[in-house]
C-alpha cells in the first residue's frame, strides 16, 4: 500500500480495522495490518462513523445493504439452503450432437465450435445467398448512449433455432424461414447494461424430472445482464414453475451493496453433472471493492442453492449469512465456461481482481487465483486445481475465451484429457484436465520486476507456452510506427518514445504513459478458437492492439472526473470498463485507450491488426498464418475506404469449421463474414453484413439444406454499425 | 520580402502555394523530430525536416536549388526507408507515399522556378 491514501481511503480503512479476525491479508507482505479489506464476505459491524466526502467519491459502503431496486428484475431471493449436490442429470444434446444440429454455444460439451456438415464447400460457398433475416428486436433507441453488442450465437436443436437478443429476451426461430415460434418478453431495463448489452448464447437443457411430453421437459436457459437465471419451455417459451420463483432464480442474492449494471451475466452457463454454473462480469476499474466475483451453483432441475467458490472465503461453500455478503473486489469471471461432465469439473477462465492495474491490496488468495483457469468440482466448489496464465495481472489480461477440450495423444501414443486455453496475451496453454499440468511446455520467464509503483511490486517471473505457436508478434520498435504520412507516423513515434516500454509486461507508471503490448482485447478474447477433432486442425482469429496506459494520482483521477458506477454523481461514459477508470479506493485512477493517433484515429503500429491462424494440434506448427478483415469499412478520421486490401482488423467472434473444409468467421470491422478454405487459407466467399458481425457465427443442417447464421449486431467499442440482425445463409442452387 | 518570389501567372501562384506547404510540412518534422531525437528516436525527422524547411523556403525565393534540395530529400527518404522497413508495402506508406507525391508537384515546378531565377537574375544585371 501508499502512503499517500485518500483521505476518505484512510476512513474507510480505519472502519475496516474495527473489524477483528480479517482472514488472510496480513500475509500480504507490503500491506501493514491497519489497511485490510473491509471484511472478507463476513463483515457485520459498520465501517466506522461516516465523514464528510472529500473525495469526488464518496463510497457506498462495501457492507451496505443491497438497495430495493438493485435486483433489477424485483424477484425475491431465493430460499436459504445448505451446500448440496444438484439432482441427476440425464445426457444432453450437447453430449453427442445430432448431426444437423448446433445445440450449444461452442456446438458440443468440448466447444470445439466444428459442424460435420459439408454441403457448402470451398467449391460451391459462391453460391450462399441471404436465406432470410430475423431481428431480435433489441437495438438502441433514440437517445440511448449505444452501449450494444449482441455478441449472439444462436443454437439449434431439432426444429427449433434459439438464441437471446442483446437485452435477454429469449425467442425460437423457424430454421428455414426465420418466422419466429415464440418469444418471451425478459423485461429488462436499460440500466441493468454493464459495459455491453451482449447475450452470448441460451443453454439447452432436459430434465431428468419431468417426464417427455410435458412443459418444461426441453428446457432453454439463459443467464441476463440483471443477473436472473431464467427457464422456459423450449416448446411455447413460458417460464418453467419449478425453477426458483416462477421460472428464475436472483442471482443478487449476497451479492451485497450494488447498483444495477454493475454486475451482469453475458455469457452461457453451462450445466455439469445437473448444477448450473454461473459466474458474472463485474465492471473494470471502478473501486477495490467492488461486487464479488463468486462462482456458484444452482440446481437446473429447480434453481436451488448448492454451492459458492469465493475466493476470499476459501472453504467456505455457503450462502452469506443474513446481512454478510461474498468477499468483494475478488476476480471476476466473464467468458465462457465450460464443463467436463466426466471429471465433474467445470473449469473458470477467471479475470482480475477489482481495480484491475493496482494490485498491492490483493489477497494471496486472489493473487492464487487471478487471470487463471481453475477447475472446480461441481459436487462441492471446492477448487481442484489451478493454472494462472498471468502472475498478479495489473494489464487487463482477463480470460475472455471459453476453453476448448480435446483429446491430446502424446508422442508416446498415450491419450491425456486436455484443454486449450486461449490467451489475451496471444499465449495459448494446453492443460491436462484432471490435474492442469501443461502438457505443452510452459515456462516461467523474467518479467520487468519489481516495477516502477510504489509498494506494488511485479512477479518476478510469467508462464510461457513455448510448446505453442505464439498469437501475437515480436515486440514493438520504434520503426512499427505507422501512420499516413511522414508527420502522423512521426507524431506515433513520439508517442511510442514518451511511454515505458520495456517488452511484454512493462510495470504500469505514473510518471508517464507505460506501452501494453499485447493489448487487453487479444490476442483471443471472447471469440475463443476451434477445433477438428479429425485433422487436429486449430482455428484462432486473434487481434495485434497495443494499449496505451497511465496510472493518475487520486487528484488528478478526481479532476478527469472518473468516477465509479455506483457513485451518485456517476453519468454514463464517465469512466466505463474500458476506457479510464476511476480505481476507487485505491491511491490512483487509470487512464486507458488504444495506443493510436487520436487526431486521425488510426493505430499507431504498423499494420495487420487482425490475424487468422492455423496451427496442426499433432505437430504444434502454423499451418498457415494471414491477416484478417479488409480496409474498406475503416481508415483515418473514421471515414471508410473502400479499399478490398486485406489490412487485418480488429475482430471479436470466434470461428467455425465445417466437415466442407471450410471456415467462417465475420468478426472483423470490414462488416462482412467470411468463408476460408481450411486447407489453404484462402479466402473463398465473403458478403457485407447490415451490421457489424462481432459474434461467432454457427451452422445447420434443417430440411437437407445447410445454413450458415451470423448476428450481425455489432459492437459500440469496435465501432461497428449496431443492428438486430441475425442474418442466415443458404447454398441457392439447393432446394 | 523582396526576396520571395512575385508571382505572375497561375503556375508561379501554384509554386509559391507549393513551397508554403512544404514549409509548413517541414516545420512540425523539425519541432517534434528534434524532441524524437532527443528521446533517443530516430535522426531522421529532425535532419529532414530542416533539410525540407529550406528546400521550401529557398523555392518560395524562386529558387531551383530549393526545388532540387526536395528532390534530394526525397530520393535520401526513399533510402531511408528501404533501409528502416525493407521492401514491406505497409511500412514503406507513410515514409514514402506523401513525400513522393509532393516531390512530383515539386519536379513540375521546376521549370517555373528556373524562369524565376533568370528573371531574377536580369533584374539583377539590369539594376546593376
Amino acid at each position: 500500500m501508499m502512503s499517500n491514501h485518500t483521505p476518505i481511503l484512510r476512513t474507510l480503512l480505519l472502519g475496516a480495522t474495527i473489524i477483528a479476525g480479517t482472514a488472510g491479508v496480513s500475509a500480504l507482505a507490503q500491506v501493514p495490518p491497519a489497511d485490510q479489506p473491509p471484511g472478507n464476505g463476513n463483515a457485520t459491524v459498520s465501517p466506522g462513523t461516516p465523514t464528510p466526502p472529500q473525495d469526488a467519491f464518496s463510497p457506498p459502503s462495501p457492507n451496505a445493504p443491497q438497495a430495493p431496486g438493485v435486483n433489477a428484475a424485483n424477484i425475491p431471493d431465493g430460499p436459504p439452503a445448505e451446500p448440496s449436490e444438484a439432482t441427476p442429470m440425464v445426457e444432453q444434446v450437447t453430449a453427442n450432437p445430432a448431426h444437423d444440429d448446433w445445440p450449444g454455444y461452442g456446438r458440443d460439451d468440448r466447444a470445439t465450435r466444428y459442424s460435420p456438415l459439408d454441403q457448402i464447400t470451398p467449391s460451391n460457398v459462391g453460391h450462399l445467398k441471404r436465406a432470410f433475416i430475423y431481428h431480435t428486436g433489441s437495438k438502441p433507441a433514440p437517445g440511448q448512449v449505444n452501449k450494444w453488442a449482441a455478441e449472439t450465437t444462436p443454437i439449434k436443436v431439432g426444429d427449433g433455432l434459439y438464441m437471446c437478443s442483446a437485452m435477454n429476451d429469449m425467442m425460437r426461430i423457424d430454421p428455414a424461414t426465420g418466422k419466429e415460434v415464440w418469444h418471451f418478453h425478459a423485461n429488462e431495463k436499460y440500466d441493468s447494461i454493464p459495459y455491453t448489452a451482449a447475450c452470448k448464447a441460451v443453454v439447452y437443457y432436459t430434465s431428468s424430472t419431468v417426464p417427455e411430453g410435458e412443459h418444461c421437459h426441453h428446457r432453454i436457459l439463459e443467464a441476463t445482464l440483471d443477473e436472473r437465471l431464467i427457464e422456459v419451455d423450449s416448446e411455447d417459451g413460458k417460464v418453467c414453475e419449478g425453477f426458483g420463483w416462477h421460472g428464475m432464480v436472483n442471482l443478487m442474492k449476497g451479492m451485497g451493496e450494488s447498483v444495477p449494471g454493475f454486475v451482469a451475466e453475458t455469457a452461457p452457463p453451462p450445466i455439469v453433472n445437473g448444477a448450473i454454473i454461473t459466474n458474472q462480469e463485474v465492471l473494470d476499474g471502478q473501486r477495490r471493492w467492488a461486487p464479488s466475483g463468486v462462482i456458484r451453483g444452482y440446481d437446473a432441475e429447480t434453481g436451488r442453492f448448492l454451492w459458492a467458490w469465493d475466493v476470499n472465503r476459501p472453504h467456505e461453500h455457503g450462502e452469506p449469512k443474513e446481512g454478510e455478503h461474498y468477499s468483494r473486489g475478488t476476480p471476476n469471471s466473464w467468458a465462457a465456461m465450460i464443463g467436463d461432465n466426466a471429471l465433474g469439473l467445470v473449469y473458470v477462465p477467471t479475470g482480475n481482481s477489482a481495480a484491475d492495474y493496482y494490485s498491492a491490496m490483493r489477497s494471496p488468495e486472489e493473487n492464487k487465483v487471478s487471470s487463471a483457469v481453475v477447475a472446480i468440482d461441481v459436487k462441492t466448489g471446492e477448487p481442484r486445481w489451478v493454472f494462472q496464465t498471468v502472475h498478479k495481472d495489473v494489464w487487463d489480461y482477463d480470460i475472455g475465451s471459453q476453453p476448448t477440450l480435446m483429446d491430446f495423444t502424446k508422442p508416446d501414443g498415450s491419450s491425456v484429457p486436455a484443454l486449450i486455453m486461449p490467451t489475451k496475451r496471444g499465449q495459448t496453454f494446453v492443460l491436462d484436465r484432471r490435474t492442469g499440468e501443461p502438457v505443452l511446455p510452459v515456462e516461467e520467464r523474467p518479467a520487468p520486476s519489481p516495477g516502477m509503483v510504489p509498494g506494488d511490486t511485479r512477479a518476478p517471473t510469467q508462464p510461457w507456452s513455448v510448446g505453442m505457436p505464439r498469437l501475437g508478434f515480436a515486440p514493438l520498435k520504434e520503426a512499427d510506427m505507422w501512420g499516413m504520412s511522414p508527420i502522423d507516423q512521426l507524431y506515433c513515434r513520439l508517442k511510442y518514445r514518451r511511454a515505458h516500454y520495456v517488452g511484454e509486461f512493462t510495470p504500469p507508471s505514473i510518471d508517464k504513459p507505460w506501452l501494453e503490448y499485447p493489448g487487453y482485447n487479444g490476442g483471443s478474447d471472447w471469440g475463443s478458437v476451434a477445433y477438428d477433432e479429425k485433422t487436429g486442425i486449430l482455428i484462432a482469429n486473434w487481434n495485434n492492439t497495443p494499449m496505451y496506459d497511465q496510472l493518475v494520482s487520486r487528484k488528478k483521477a478526481d479532476k478527469l472526473g472518473l468516477m465509479p458506477v455506483d457513485d451518485p454523481n456517476y453519468k454514463p461514459g464517465g469512466g466505463g470498463a474500458e476506457g479510464a477508470g476511476a480505481m476507487a479506493e485505491t491511491p490512483y485512477g487509470i487512464v486507458v485507450s488504444p495506443f493510436w493517433d487520436e487526431y486521425t484515429g488510426m493505430m499507431c503500429n504498423r499494420p495487420p491488426y487482425g490475424m487468422i491462424t492455423a496451427i496442426d494440434m499433432h505437430t504444434q506448427k502454423v499451418l498457415w498464418q494471414h491477416p484478417l478483415g479488409s480496409a474498406r469499412a475503416n481508415g483515418p478520421f473514421g471515414l471508410p475506404t473502400h479499399l478490398p486490401l486485406t489490412i487485418g482488423t480488429p475482430n471479436n467472434g470466434g470461428p467455425v469449421i465445417t466437415a466442407g473444409g471450410l471456415i467462417f468467421v465475420a468478426a472483423t470491422t470490414d462488416n462482412m463474414i467470411h468463408a476460408f478454405d481450411i486447407h489453404t487459407g484462402r479466402e473463398v466467399w465473403n458478403d457485407v453484413l447490415p451490421g457489424g458481425g462481432q459474434a461467432t457465427p454457427m451452422t445447420y443442417e434443417y430440411k437437407g439444406k445447410q445454413y450458415v447464421a451470423i448476428m450481425a449486431g455489432g459492437h459500440h467499442f469496435m465501432m461497428t454499425p449496431v443492428t438486430d440482425d441475425l442474418v442466415v445463409y443458404a447454398l441457392d442452387n439447393v432446394n | 520580402m523582396s526576396a520571395f518570389m512575385k508571382p505572375h501567372s497561375a503556375a508561379g501562384w501554384a509554386t509559391l502555394l507549393l513551397a508554403v506547404i512544404i514549409i509548413l510540412l517541414g516545420l512540425p518534422l523539425v519541432y517534434m523530430g528534434a524532441e524524437l531525437a532527443f528521446l533517443g528516436g530516430s535522426l531522421y525527422y529532425v535532419v529532414c525536416g530542416l533539410v525540407v524547411t529550406v528546400a521550401g523556403v529557398l523555392m518560395a525565393m524562386g529558387r531551383p536549388a530549393g526545388g532540387l534540395l526536395y528532390l534530394g530529400a526525397c530520393a535520401f527518404t526513399w533510402l531511408w526507408a528501404f533501409w528502416e522497413v525493407g521492401l514491406d508495402g505497409w511500412g514503406l506508406l507513410p515514409r514514402v507515399f506523401g513525400p513522393t507525391l509532393l516531390a512530383i508537384g515539386v519536379a513540375l515546378c521546376l521549370p517555373v522556378l528556373r524562369r524565376a531565377e533568370q528573371a531574377r537574375t536580369t533584374h539583377v544585371r539590369e539594376v546593376a
